[in-house]
């Protein structure tokens, strides 16, 4: 790799924004530069510059981005000793450079593809647009690609639209369509974030294979460790529109430098150390009890078989305009006092429809279920949903008091402001409004909320799989430390093994709306029994 | 650095007339605001009286004593526009407000609740806006008689259906959010959720909807007064002098020209605020 040439330089590149009739700018004095055929990571947390400065290369930064400073140079097809600058390039040159050699795959599967048009037709378009392929062979061509990428039955695939497609195989044709035209660099922004874990490394094999057979060189945007550390052999951290670090992937890993990315690592990859363990008394009474508890959602049915097999069961269904999917198939489980049990599995398992059972948001539910709570609360995943936008801080947390018409006015003060200080955040916050605050201080008044009542059980739904590793860290030390302090018990939703690992007691693993395995979780983790927990285990980066 | 990236969202959201929207905003704004200090002068002091007619002053030009001319009964048009606008901008805003408050009501429980109730109310909805307004609003003065107040619910009832749609499909994206879900669990009744936890965050949508709708109330008061359904004489109302002044449209432009502008100057200032208030 020594001797390869540089295929992509950026020198000195600062890319702005308007704001306040000046420029503010979002990167600073970015360098770096990549080989031909190698894979180079960029790793950083969110708004640490690193999608803009690969937008910036692709010219498509929003709004009224610029490039203000430096330079980014691209190697010439036609003349192999001279480069390109890309920012100097107007819009049309750059389209056609963009076509042809550089081409780019998103994060989100499910927008970045046309719901109008066949899968087909969206692979083709690129060779319609930039090929001089004959005409003729463009659905070979197209066919052929689609099944390099890994999709079976390519033939019927053509025909299909994206919504028939599952999140990996949406996934699989945005690879299709970038390397359809072979270009001499793919940049790949978090391509396997939306992704289960299992499909995950598929797609980094995929685009592993992809580098080796075609000589592609790839930039992969990732703000996961473990994805960059699986296929990149250099990487660089960035972190406020900055470069910390760059180096070699070994380098970086095990001898960082920087203060900065010795921190991210550790947060990143404890490989799971547990925080803090406890003794759980498992005689004493169960908090949460439930025995064959099943959860259905009412949906419009598909097709005639769905309405039920007998003439009531049809009439009924079609009386309701509805019927009953069973989403959880009665599972049973204890949550026992001071216990945090983990709830893990894939999207679409079932396991945040069993906890809106649990809390009582769903009310199609059937089987037994006690529960010592009367009003167990819940946090959700996404910190920017979960409170409401135009009410103050102290306005949300002196709501459930206010709700349950505890203490006066005073006290209600008093309560929330100490409340504010438990979850580690200062008075002042107390008339700010949510959308002054970071994800991570949200997703601290999030908790805070559902202390407030006092409730011994607190439902988490995948509570910090919106944040940034480093604040992460501080949400699971937080939970613990108030778990401690309020005596709580948790049930913890989480796709990311890790997580789980590092602060659960116990694990149940939840696949097709079945509980397929549970119990402690060092014996889980050490010897998983179902096949789908070893695949989940293995697919730990 | 949470900063930056919301900062990055928002830029992406404005397109480059960003500087344009600003001064379109701007000018909206002193438009409206030059328009009703007219009106609110005008409810306190008139260069004359808007009523006191002269037959030696008939139909004279633009002069420095009387600035905007007299009209056919020697009334000064100045008086009038600053009277008139004052009865048409009342008629407006009672209106909005009837159709605000109603329709909000309306969109809230519809649009929260959703069902059978939700479908049939909605279909009534459609059948109201499927018929012109201001054919709708000459079927109810007909039915209840002319005059002020009768315009104002007249139009009034009229207005209930844009509102209580937009609240309506407000409702249907709010009610799902985590914030909701989280105001549930915390033991918040459905009363509590739809106006002290929702309403608020339909603020935006509802201002925009408000000045377009003052807009409208105010264009269908003028086209009523205009067919003689509306205000009655003597008094005044733009569309009422516009109706007035059709007559002398060659001889006198002036009569017609100072209210046709006063509407045109209104309705541009709410539409720039409107349009641009939107972001």
């Amino acid at each position: 790799m020594e001797a390869a040439k540089k295929l992509l330089e950026l020198n000195k590149v600062s890319v702005g924004f308007p704001h306040r009739g000046g420029m503010r700018p979002v990167t600073e004095n970015v360098s770096f530069s990549l080989h031909d055929g190698e894979i180079l990571g960029i790793v950083g947390e969110s708004g640490s510059g690193k999608s803009v400065s690969m937008l910036a290369v692709m010219g498509l930064l929003s709004g009224n981005g610029k490039v203000m400073d430096g330079s980014i140079r691209f190697y010439n097809k036609e003349q192999p000793e001279e480069y390109t600058e890309l920012n100097k390039l107007l819009k049309g040159e750059l389209r056609q450079i963009c076509g042809n050699e550089i081409s780019m795959i998103f994060q989100e599967p499910m927008t970045s593809l046309n719901p109008v048009m066949t899968i087909g037709a969206q692979v083709e378009e690129m060779l319609t647009l930039h090929s001089t392929l004959p005409r003729e062979k463009h659905k070979e061509e197209v066919l052929s690609m689609l099944s390099e990428v890994g999709l079976s039955e390519v033939e019927k695939l053509y025909d299909k639209y994206p919504h028939q497609l599952s999140g990996g195989m949406r996934q699989r044709v945005m690879i299709a369509m970038a390397m359809i035209l072979r270009p001499k660099l793919l940049i790949a922004d978090e391509p396997t974030t939306a992704l289960d874990v299992t499909i995950q490394a598929k797609i980094l094999k995929l685009l592993k294979k992809l580098q080796t057979e075609y000589g592609t060189s790839i930039v992969l945007i990732s703000h996961d460790l473990g994805v960059i550390r699986s296929i990149c052999s250099r990487t660089v951290v960035m972190c406020e529109g900055r470069i910390v670090e760059q180096g070699k992937v070994e380098d970086i890993f095990e001898r960082p430098q920087e203060e900065y990315t010795k921190r991210l690592l550790a947060a990143a990859l404890g490989k799971g150390e547990i925080i803090e363990k406890r003794e759980i008394d498992y005689q004493l009474a169960p908090v949460v009890k439930a025995e064959n508890y099943s959860v259905f959602y009412a949906e419009k049915p598909k097709n005639a078989q769905q309405l039920g097999s007998t003439l009531a069961e049809r009439l009924k269904s079609i009386f309701a305009g509805k019927i009953r999917r069973e989403v959880v198939r009665g599972v049973s489980f204890e949550v026992y006092p001071g216990e945090i049990v983990g709830i893990v599995g894939e999207s679409g398992c079932g396991k945040s429809t069993l906890i809106k059972g649990l809390a009582g948001l769903n009310p199609l539910t059937e089987g037994m279920l006690t529960m010592e709570a009367k009003h167990p609360q819940m946090v959700f995943q996404d910190p920017y949903g979960s409170l409401n936008p135009s009410k103050t801080i102290g306005w949300l947390l002196t709501e459930p008091l206010r709700l349950h018409s505890i203490g006066t006015k005073e006290e209600q003060r008093q309560q929330v402001l100490e409340m504010l200080k438990k979850v580690g955040l200062s008075e002042e916050y107390y008339d700010r409004y949510p959308s002054t605050l970071s994800g991570g201080q949200r997703q601290r008044i999030a908790i805070a909320m559902a202390i407030m009542l006092k409730q011994k059980l607190i439902l988490l739904d995948e509570p910090v799989s919106a944040l940034d590793v480093t604040v992460q860290e501080q949400i699971l030390i937080l939970l613990l430390s108030l778990r401690k302090e309020y005596d709580l018990s948790y049930i913890f939703i989480s796709h990311d093994m890790n997580v789980i690992h590092r602060i659960c007691d116990r694990v149940m693993v939840m696949y097709h709306g079945e509980i397929v395995e549970s119990g402690k979780t060092e014996e889980i983790f050490e010897r998983p029994q179902h096949e789908y927990t070893r695949k989940l285990l293995k697919a730990r980066l | 650095m949470v900063n930056d990236m919301s900062f990055l969202k928002k830029s992406k959201k404005q397109n480059k007339s960003d500087n344009t929207k600003n001064w379109q905003l701007r000018l909206g704004i002193v438009l409206v605001s030059v328009v009703t200090l007219l009106v609110v002068v005008g409810l306190f002091w008139t260069p004359y009286e808007p009523t006191a007619m002269s037959a030696a002053l008939k139909n004279k030009p633009p002069s420095l004593t009387h600035p905007l001319g007299t009209d056919y009964m020697g009334r000064d048009v100045l008086s009038r526009v600053m009277d008139g606008a004052g009865t048409t901008f009342f008629i407006g805003v009672a209106t909005v407000l009837i159709g605000l408050v109603l329709g909000t009501l309306l969109g809230a429980f519809t649009g929260y609740y959703g069902g059978i109730v939700d479908e049939l109310l909605m279909r009534l909805n459609d059948t109201l806006t499927s018929m012109p307004s201001i054919l709708l609003a000459l079927v109810f003065v007909s039915i209840i008689g002319t005059g002020k107040y009768n315009i104002i619910i007249a139009l009034g009832v009229i207005f209930i259906p844009s509102f209580a749609r937009v609240v309506r499909s407000e409702y249907l994206v709010q009610k799902e959010m985590d914030y909701v879900r989280n105001a549930k669990l915390l033991g918040a009744g459905n009363l509590r959720i739809m106006f002290v936890h929702i309403l608020p965050n339909t603020k935006s949508i509802l201002l925009s909807t408000i000045t377009i709708g003052l807009n409208n109330a105010i264009l269908a008061e003028a086209g009523m007064s205009y067919l003689s359904l509306g205000v009655q004489p003597p008094d005044a109302s733009l569309g009422r002098m516009l109706s007035e002044a059709q007559g002398y449209l060659l001889s006198s432009p002036w009569m017609a020209l100072a209210p046709g502008m006063m509407i045109v100057l209104t309705v541009l200032g709410f539409s720039l605020i409107s349009e641009n208030l939107k972001n």
